[in-house]
Protein backbone atom coordinates (compact mmCIF):
# COMPACT_ATOMS: atom_id res chain seq x y z
CA UNK A 1 0.00 0.00 0.00
CA UNK A 2 1.50 3.35 -0.99
CA UNK A 3 0.85 5.92 1.70
CA UNK A 4 2.01 9.54 1.79
CA UNK A 5 4.55 8.53 4.45
CA UNK A 6 6.05 5.94 2.16
CA UNK A 7 6.46 8.49 -0.61
CA UNK A 8 8.26 10.96 1.60
CA UNK A 9 10.22 8.29 3.39
CA UNK A 10 13.85 9.23 3.77
CA UNK A 11 16.66 6.80 4.44
CA UNK A 12 20.25 6.50 3.33
CA UNK A 13 19.37 5.31 -0.12
CA UNK A 14 16.52 7.67 -0.88
CA UNK A 15 17.62 10.83 0.92
CA UNK A 16 18.98 12.26 -2.30
CA UNK A 17 15.97 11.19 -4.31
CA UNK A 18 13.50 12.73 -1.89
CA UNK A 19 15.26 16.07 -2.03
CA UNK A 20 15.69 15.82 -5.78
CA UNK A 21 12.02 15.31 -6.45
CA UNK A 22 11.07 18.36 -4.46
CA UNK A 23 11.87 21.15 -6.97
CA UNK A 24 9.18 19.79 -9.27
CA UNK A 25 6.46 20.59 -6.73
CA UNK A 26 6.86 24.19 -5.66
CA UNK A 27 7.76 27.57 -7.17
CA UNK A 28 11.41 28.42 -7.44
CA UNK A 29 12.30 30.86 -4.61
CA UNK A 30 10.50 28.72 -2.04
CA UNK A 31 12.11 25.59 -3.40
CA UNK A 32 15.58 26.72 -2.43
CA UNK A 33 14.63 27.46 1.13
CA UNK A 34 12.50 24.36 1.38
CA UNK A 35 15.27 22.24 -0.13
CA UNK A 36 17.82 23.63 2.27
CA UNK A 37 15.50 22.96 5.17
CA UNK A 38 14.98 19.43 3.95
CA UNK A 39 18.71 18.90 3.60
CA UNK A 40 19.29 20.08 7.16
CA UNK A 41 16.53 17.82 8.37
CA UNK A 42 17.98 14.80 6.59
CA UNK A 43 21.47 15.49 7.87
CA UNK A 44 20.23 15.89 11.42
CA UNK A 45 18.22 12.65 11.20
CA UNK A 46 21.18 10.74 9.80
CA UNK A 47 23.61 12.11 12.41
CA UNK A 48 21.15 11.46 15.24
CA UNK A 49 20.53 7.92 14.06
CA UNK A 50 24.25 7.17 14.12
CA UNK A 51 24.80 8.77 17.51
CA UNK A 52 21.75 7.20 19.23
CA UNK A 53 22.90 3.89 17.82
CA UNK A 54 26.46 4.15 19.12
CA UNK A 55 26.18 6.17 22.35
CA UNK A 56 22.52 5.71 23.22
CA UNK A 57 19.76 8.27 23.59
CA UNK A 58 20.73 9.59 27.01
CA UNK A 59 24.39 9.79 26.05
CA UNK A 60 23.70 12.00 23.03
CA UNK A 61 23.14 15.75 23.25
CA UNK A 62 21.64 18.11 20.67
CA UNK A 63 25.11 19.69 20.44
CA UNK A 64 26.64 16.31 19.52
CA UNK A 65 23.99 15.87 16.84
CA UNK A 66 24.58 19.35 15.40
CA UNK A 67 28.35 18.81 15.30
CA UNK A 68 28.03 15.42 13.61
CA UNK A 69 25.54 16.81 11.08
CA UNK A 70 27.74 19.82 10.39
CA UNK A 71 24.96 22.28 11.18
CA UNK A 72 24.44 24.83 13.95
CA UNK A 73 22.59 23.99 17.17
CA UNK A 74 20.14 26.73 16.23
CA UNK A 75 19.20 25.11 12.95
CA UNK A 76 18.55 21.79 14.70
CA UNK A 77 16.07 23.62 16.89
CA UNK A 78 14.35 25.36 13.98
CA UNK A 79 13.48 21.90 12.63
CA UNK A 80 12.91 19.94 15.85
CA UNK A 81 11.48 21.06 19.17
CA UNK A 82 13.58 18.69 21.27
CA UNK A 83 15.85 15.66 21.31
CA UNK A 84 12.77 13.53 21.90
CA UNK A 85 11.32 14.87 18.64
CA UNK A 86 14.49 13.96 16.77
CA UNK A 87 14.39 10.40 18.13
CA UNK A 88 10.73 10.14 17.26
CA UNK A 89 11.43 11.22 13.68
CA UNK A 90 14.45 8.92 13.35
CA UNK A 91 12.29 5.97 14.36
CA UNK A 92 9.40 7.08 12.18
CA UNK A 93 11.62 7.19 9.11
CA UNK A 94 13.13 3.78 9.86
CA UNK A 95 9.80 2.17 10.60
CA UNK A 96 8.23 3.57 7.42
CA UNK A 97 10.86 1.58 5.55
CA UNK A 98 10.09 -1.55 7.53
CA UNK A 99 6.34 -1.22 7.01
CA UNK A 100 6.72 -0.57 3.31
CA UNK A 101 8.59 -3.88 3.15
CA UNK A 102 5.94 -5.67 5.23
CA UNK A 103 3.17 -4.23 3.05
CA UNK A 104 4.90 -5.81 0.06
CA UNK A 105 5.53 -9.17 1.73
CA UNK A 106 2.50 -9.88 3.92
CA UNK A 107 -0.12 -10.36 1.16
CA UNK A 108 2.03 -13.09 -0.39
CA UNK A 109 2.60 -15.10 2.77
CA UNK A 110 1.04 -18.55 2.77
CA UNK A 111 0.69 -21.11 5.51
CA UNK A 112 -0.84 -21.23 8.95
CA UNK A 113 -1.37 -18.09 11.04
CA UNK A 114 1.40 -19.20 13.38
CA UNK A 115 3.91 -19.36 10.53
CA UNK A 116 2.79 -16.06 9.06
CA UNK A 117 3.22 -14.35 12.42
CA UNK A 118 6.64 -15.93 12.84
CA UNK A 119 7.76 -14.73 9.43
CA UNK A 120 6.44 -11.25 10.09
CA UNK A 121 8.41 -10.91 13.33
CA UNK A 122 11.50 -12.49 11.78
CA UNK A 123 11.42 -9.67 9.22
CA UNK A 124 11.34 -7.20 12.11
CA UNK A 125 14.39 -8.69 13.78
CA UNK A 126 16.34 -8.91 10.55
CA UNK A 127 15.53 -5.27 9.94
CA UNK A 128 16.34 -3.97 13.43
CA UNK A 129 19.13 -6.19 14.65
CA UNK A 130 21.99 -3.98 13.53
CA UNK A 131 20.37 -1.11 15.37
CA UNK A 132 19.30 -2.65 18.65
CA UNK A 133 20.70 0.22 20.70
CA UNK A 134 18.54 2.57 18.72
CA UNK A 135 15.53 0.36 19.26
CA UNK A 136 16.23 0.11 22.98
CA UNK A 137 16.58 3.89 23.11
CA UNK A 138 13.16 4.11 21.54
CA UNK A 139 11.60 1.84 24.14
CA UNK A 140 13.37 3.56 27.05
CA UNK A 141 12.39 7.00 25.74
CA UNK A 142 8.73 6.05 25.89
CA UNK A 143 9.08 6.25 29.68
CA UNK A 144 11.23 9.37 29.63
CA UNK A 145 9.91 12.59 31.14
CA UNK A 146 11.64 14.64 28.44
CA UNK A 147 9.78 12.96 25.58
CA UNK A 148 7.31 15.34 23.90
CA UNK A 149 3.66 14.39 23.93
CA UNK A 150 3.68 14.33 20.12
CA UNK A 151 6.19 11.48 20.10
CA UNK A 152 4.89 7.99 19.54
CA UNK A 153 5.74 5.58 22.32
CA UNK A 154 7.00 2.31 20.97
CA UNK A 155 4.23 0.17 22.46
CA UNK A 156 1.41 2.12 20.85
CA UNK A 157 2.58 1.56 17.28
CA UNK A 158 -0.69 1.37 15.32
CA UNK A 159 0.81 -0.06 12.11
CA UNK A 160 2.26 -3.12 13.80
CA UNK A 161 -1.02 -3.63 15.67
CA UNK A 162 -2.95 -3.43 12.40
CA UNK A 163 -0.65 -5.95 10.70
CA UNK A 164 -1.09 -8.44 13.56
CA UNK A 165 -4.85 -7.86 13.57
CA UNK A 166 -5.05 -8.59 9.81
CA UNK A 167 -3.00 -11.71 10.30
CA UNK A 168 -5.33 -12.98 13.03
CA UNK A 169 -8.47 -12.03 11.10
CA UNK A 170 -7.23 -13.99 8.11
CA UNK A 171 -6.64 -16.93 10.45
CA UNK A 172 -10.22 -16.72 11.73
CA UNK A 173 -11.57 -16.76 8.16
CA UNK A 174 -9.32 -19.67 7.27
CA UNK A 175 -10.31 -21.58 10.39
CA UNK A 176 -7.02 -21.89 12.27
CA UNK A 177 -7.77 -19.11 14.75
CA UNK A 178 -10.61 -19.33 17.28
CA UNK A 179 -13.32 -16.90 16.23
CA UNK A 180 -14.14 -15.76 19.74
CA UNK A 181 -10.62 -14.76 20.82
CA UNK A 182 -9.95 -11.32 22.20
CA UNK A 183 -7.96 -9.70 19.40
CA UNK A 184 -6.56 -6.85 21.47
CA UNK A 185 -5.32 -9.13 24.27
CA UNK A 186 -3.62 -11.40 21.77
CA UNK A 187 -2.06 -8.45 19.94
CA UNK A 188 -0.80 -7.02 23.21
CA UNK A 189 0.78 -10.32 24.21
CA UNK A 190 2.57 -10.57 20.88
CA UNK A 191 3.74 -6.97 21.10
CA UNK A 192 4.96 -7.52 24.66
CA UNK A 193 6.85 -10.63 23.60
CA UNK A 194 8.36 -8.73 20.70
CA UNK A 195 9.61 -5.85 22.82
CA UNK A 196 10.93 -8.07 25.56
CA UNK A 197 12.94 -10.24 23.21
CA UNK A 198 15.13 -7.17 22.82
CA UNK A 199 16.35 -7.83 26.34
CA UNK A 200 18.38 -10.61 24.78
CA UNK A 201 20.04 -8.09 22.54
CA UNK A 202 20.72 -5.77 25.43
CA UNK A 203 22.02 -8.43 27.77
CA UNK A 204 23.68 -11.07 25.60
CA UNK A 205 24.26 -9.16 22.38
CA UNK A 206 21.97 -11.71 20.70
CA UNK A 207 21.85 -11.80 16.90
CA UNK A 208 18.75 -11.87 14.70
CA UNK A 209 18.53 -15.69 14.40
CA UNK A 210 18.71 -16.08 18.20
CA UNK A 211 16.04 -13.45 18.78
CA UNK A 212 13.88 -14.97 16.05
CA UNK A 213 14.18 -18.43 17.59
CA UNK A 214 13.06 -17.20 21.01
CA UNK A 215 10.26 -15.18 19.45
CA UNK A 216 9.13 -18.22 17.44
CA UNK A 217 8.70 -20.19 20.65
CA UNK A 218 6.79 -17.35 22.26
CA UNK A 219 4.47 -17.00 19.27
CA UNK A 220 3.89 -20.77 19.27
CA UNK A 221 2.97 -20.62 22.93
CA UNK A 222 0.52 -17.77 22.35
CA UNK A 223 -0.86 -19.61 19.31
CA UNK A 224 -1.94 -22.55 21.47
CA UNK A 225 -4.14 -19.98 23.21
CA UNK A 226 -5.90 -18.98 19.97
CA UNK A 227 -6.32 -22.47 18.47
CA UNK A 228 -9.93 -23.17 17.49
CA UNK A 229 -11.78 -24.88 20.33
CA UNK A 230 -14.01 -27.84 19.61
CA UNK B 1 27.26 -8.28 68.51
CA UNK B 2 28.30 -4.77 69.35
CA UNK B 3 25.55 -2.23 69.84
CA UNK B 4 25.57 0.31 67.00
CA UNK B 5 27.53 3.39 67.90
CA UNK B 6 25.92 6.78 67.85
CA UNK B 7 27.91 7.49 64.73
CA UNK B 8 26.51 4.44 62.95
CA UNK B 9 22.98 5.43 63.93
CA UNK B 10 23.50 8.93 62.58
CA UNK B 11 24.77 7.49 59.34
CA UNK B 12 21.72 5.27 59.07
CA UNK B 13 19.44 8.24 59.59
CA UNK B 14 21.26 10.21 56.91
CA UNK B 15 20.86 7.34 54.45
CA UNK B 16 17.15 7.09 55.23
CA UNK B 17 16.71 10.83 54.71
CA UNK B 18 18.53 10.77 51.39
CA UNK B 19 16.52 7.76 50.20
CA UNK B 20 13.22 9.40 51.12
CA UNK B 21 14.16 12.59 49.28
CA UNK B 22 15.41 10.63 46.27
CA UNK B 23 12.22 8.59 46.11
CA UNK B 24 10.17 11.76 46.03
CA UNK B 25 12.29 13.46 43.36
CA UNK B 26 12.51 10.40 41.10
CA UNK B 27 8.71 10.26 41.30
CA UNK B 28 8.31 13.93 40.51
CA UNK B 29 10.98 14.43 37.87
CA UNK B 30 11.89 11.00 36.59
CA UNK B 31 15.27 9.38 36.73
CA UNK B 32 16.95 11.69 34.24
CA UNK B 33 15.32 14.82 35.62
CA UNK B 34 16.39 14.36 39.23
CA UNK B 35 19.97 15.42 40.02
CA UNK B 36 22.09 14.58 43.05
CA UNK B 37 22.13 18.30 43.86
CA UNK B 38 18.31 18.45 43.93
CA UNK B 39 18.20 15.32 46.06
CA UNK B 40 20.75 16.71 48.52
CA UNK B 41 18.85 19.99 48.76
CA UNK B 42 15.55 18.18 49.32
CA UNK B 43 17.16 16.10 52.07
CA UNK B 44 18.58 19.26 53.60
CA UNK B 45 22.22 18.28 53.28
CA UNK B 46 25.28 18.84 51.13
CA UNK B 47 26.02 16.88 47.97
CA UNK B 48 29.17 15.73 49.78
CA UNK B 49 27.04 14.11 52.47
CA UNK B 50 25.02 12.29 49.79
CA UNK B 51 28.14 11.03 48.08
CA UNK B 52 29.52 9.83 51.40
CA UNK B 53 26.62 7.36 51.45
CA UNK B 54 25.99 6.54 47.80
CA UNK B 55 28.39 6.15 44.90
CA UNK B 56 26.19 7.93 42.37
CA UNK B 57 22.62 8.45 41.24
CA UNK B 58 22.23 4.97 39.81
CA UNK B 59 23.41 3.50 43.13
CA UNK B 60 20.73 5.52 44.89
CA UNK B 61 18.03 4.44 42.47
CA UNK B 62 19.08 0.81 42.65
CA UNK B 63 18.84 0.86 46.44
CA UNK B 64 15.26 2.16 46.26
CA UNK B 65 14.33 -0.46 43.67
CA UNK B 66 15.86 -3.34 45.62
CA UNK B 67 14.02 -2.36 48.80
CA UNK B 68 10.76 -2.15 46.87
CA UNK B 69 11.26 -5.42 45.05
CA UNK B 70 11.77 -7.34 48.29
CA UNK B 71 8.51 -5.89 49.66
CA UNK B 72 6.80 -6.48 46.32
CA UNK B 73 7.87 -10.14 46.14
CA UNK B 74 6.52 -10.64 49.64
CA UNK B 75 3.17 -9.04 48.73
CA UNK B 76 2.85 -11.02 45.49
CA UNK B 77 3.70 -14.31 47.12
CA UNK B 78 1.23 -13.70 49.92
CA UNK B 79 -1.52 -12.75 47.43
CA UNK B 80 -0.85 -15.82 45.28
CA UNK B 81 -1.29 -18.12 48.30
CA UNK B 82 -4.97 -17.09 48.47
CA UNK B 83 -5.79 -18.17 44.94
CA UNK B 84 -7.96 -21.27 44.58
CA UNK B 85 -6.49 -22.33 41.25
CA UNK B 86 -3.42 -21.45 39.24
CA UNK B 87 -5.19 -18.75 37.18
CA UNK B 88 -6.45 -17.08 40.30
CA UNK B 89 -3.13 -17.38 42.13
CA UNK B 90 -1.22 -15.71 39.29
CA UNK B 91 -3.90 -13.08 38.82
CA UNK B 92 -3.79 -12.25 42.53
CA UNK B 93 -0.01 -11.95 42.40
CA UNK B 94 -0.28 -9.54 39.47
CA UNK B 95 -2.94 -7.50 41.23
CA UNK B 96 -0.77 -7.23 44.35
CA UNK B 97 1.90 -5.75 42.09
CA UNK B 98 -0.43 -3.24 40.46
CA UNK B 99 -1.78 -2.27 43.86
CA UNK B 100 1.76 -1.81 45.19
CA UNK B 101 2.61 0.69 42.47
CA UNK B 102 -0.82 2.27 42.16
CA UNK B 103 0.15 5.18 44.37
CA UNK B 104 3.65 5.47 42.97
CA UNK B 105 3.25 5.04 39.22
CA UNK B 106 5.80 7.76 38.40
CA UNK B 107 8.41 5.68 40.21
CA UNK B 108 7.38 2.63 38.20
CA UNK B 109 7.77 4.75 35.09
CA UNK B 110 11.29 5.74 36.15
CA UNK B 111 12.05 2.07 36.79
CA UNK B 112 11.01 1.12 33.25
CA UNK B 113 13.06 3.97 31.84
CA UNK B 114 16.15 2.79 33.72
CA UNK B 115 15.38 -0.88 33.06
CA UNK B 116 15.45 -0.34 29.31
CA UNK B 117 18.56 1.82 29.30
CA UNK B 118 21.62 0.05 27.96
CA UNK B 119 23.72 1.49 30.77
CA UNK B 120 21.89 0.64 34.00
CA UNK B 121 19.23 -1.72 32.67
CA UNK B 122 21.05 -5.05 32.81
CA UNK B 123 22.12 -4.60 36.46
CA UNK B 124 18.58 -3.71 37.51
CA UNK B 125 16.85 -6.48 35.58
CA UNK B 126 19.47 -9.08 36.45
CA UNK B 127 19.36 -8.44 40.20
CA UNK B 128 18.46 -11.37 42.42
CA UNK B 129 15.49 -9.37 43.73
CA UNK B 130 14.13 -8.98 40.20
CA UNK B 131 14.64 -12.67 39.48
CA UNK B 132 12.73 -13.62 42.62
CA UNK B 133 9.65 -11.88 41.17
CA UNK B 134 9.85 -14.04 38.05
CA UNK B 135 10.58 -17.12 40.15
CA UNK B 136 7.42 -16.76 42.18
CA UNK B 137 5.36 -17.03 38.99
CA UNK B 138 7.34 -20.12 37.97
CA UNK B 139 6.59 -21.59 41.43
CA UNK B 140 2.86 -21.23 40.82
CA UNK B 141 3.17 -23.22 37.59
CA UNK B 142 5.24 -25.94 39.23
CA UNK B 143 2.75 -26.32 42.05
CA UNK B 144 -0.17 -26.45 39.64
CA UNK B 145 1.56 -29.24 37.75
CA UNK B 146 2.15 -31.11 41.02
CA UNK B 147 -1.51 -30.70 41.93
CA UNK B 148 -2.40 -32.11 38.52
CA UNK B 149 -4.12 -28.91 37.50
CA UNK B 150 -1.70 -28.36 34.64
CA UNK B 151 -0.10 -31.03 32.46
CA UNK B 152 3.65 -31.48 32.45
CA UNK B 153 5.14 -28.50 30.68
CA UNK B 154 8.28 -28.61 28.56
CA UNK B 155 7.95 -24.85 28.12
CA UNK B 156 7.57 -24.05 31.81
CA UNK B 157 10.41 -21.56 32.08
CA UNK B 158 9.38 -19.71 28.95
CA UNK B 159 5.73 -19.70 30.03
CA UNK B 160 6.63 -18.22 33.42
CA UNK B 161 8.73 -15.54 31.73
CA UNK B 162 5.93 -14.68 29.35
CA UNK B 163 3.41 -14.45 32.17
CA UNK B 164 5.70 -12.07 34.00
CA UNK B 165 6.25 -10.05 30.82
CA UNK B 166 2.49 -9.83 30.35
CA UNK B 167 2.28 -8.48 33.90
CA UNK B 168 4.87 -5.83 33.09
CA UNK B 169 3.38 -5.02 29.70
CA UNK B 170 0.22 -3.63 31.31
CA UNK B 171 2.06 -0.90 33.21
CA UNK B 172 2.09 1.54 30.28
CA UNK B 173 -1.72 1.42 30.28
CA UNK B 174 -1.72 2.19 34.00
CA UNK B 175 0.93 4.89 33.65
CA UNK B 176 -0.19 6.65 30.48
CA UNK B 177 -3.85 5.77 30.09
CA UNK B 178 -4.96 5.81 33.73
CA UNK B 179 -6.30 2.28 33.68
CA UNK B 180 -7.99 1.30 36.94
CA UNK B 181 -7.24 -1.85 38.90
CA UNK B 182 -10.43 -3.38 37.46
CA UNK B 183 -9.28 -2.65 33.90
CA UNK B 184 -5.93 -4.23 34.66
CA UNK B 185 -7.58 -7.26 36.26
CA UNK B 186 -9.79 -7.90 33.24
CA UNK B 187 -6.83 -7.61 30.86
CA UNK B 188 -4.51 -9.75 32.98
CA UNK B 189 -7.15 -12.47 33.37
CA UNK B 190 -7.44 -12.84 29.57
CA UNK B 191 -3.66 -12.82 29.15
CA UNK B 192 -3.21 -15.56 31.73
CA UNK B 193 -5.99 -17.56 30.07
CA UNK B 194 -4.24 -17.39 26.68
CA UNK B 195 -0.80 -18.19 28.08
CA UNK B 196 -2.00 -21.21 30.07
CA UNK B 197 -4.20 -22.63 27.30
CA UNK B 198 -1.54 -24.97 25.93
CA UNK B 199 -0.82 -26.69 29.22
CA UNK B 200 -4.24 -27.17 30.78
CA UNK B 201 -5.44 -30.68 31.57
CA UNK B 202 -8.23 -31.45 29.18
Amino acid sequence: MATPENLTRVDDATAGAAVAQFPAVAARPRVTRQTRKNETRNRVIKAARELFDTQGYQGTTIRDIARQAGVSVGSVFTTFASKGDVLSQVMQDRLDGLYAELDRVMPHLRGATLERLQTMFAIHFAFEVRHTRLFLAHIAAAYDWTLPSTAQPMGANPRLQAIIRDCLAKGVSEGDVEGSIEFQETIDLLMAAYAWVYRLAARDDADAPTMTEVMDRQIALIATGFKPRE
Amino acid sequence: MKAPTRRALAKQQTRAKVLAAARRLFSEQGYEGATIRDIAAAAGMSTGAVFANFADKSDLFREIMMTDMVALAEAMREAASHGDDVDEAILRAFMAGYLFYQTQLPLARAAFSVGWSTQDGPALRGAAQARSLRDLIADQLTRATERGELGSDSQGALRADMLFDAYLSNYPQAIFESWTLDDLRARARDQIDILLAGVRRK
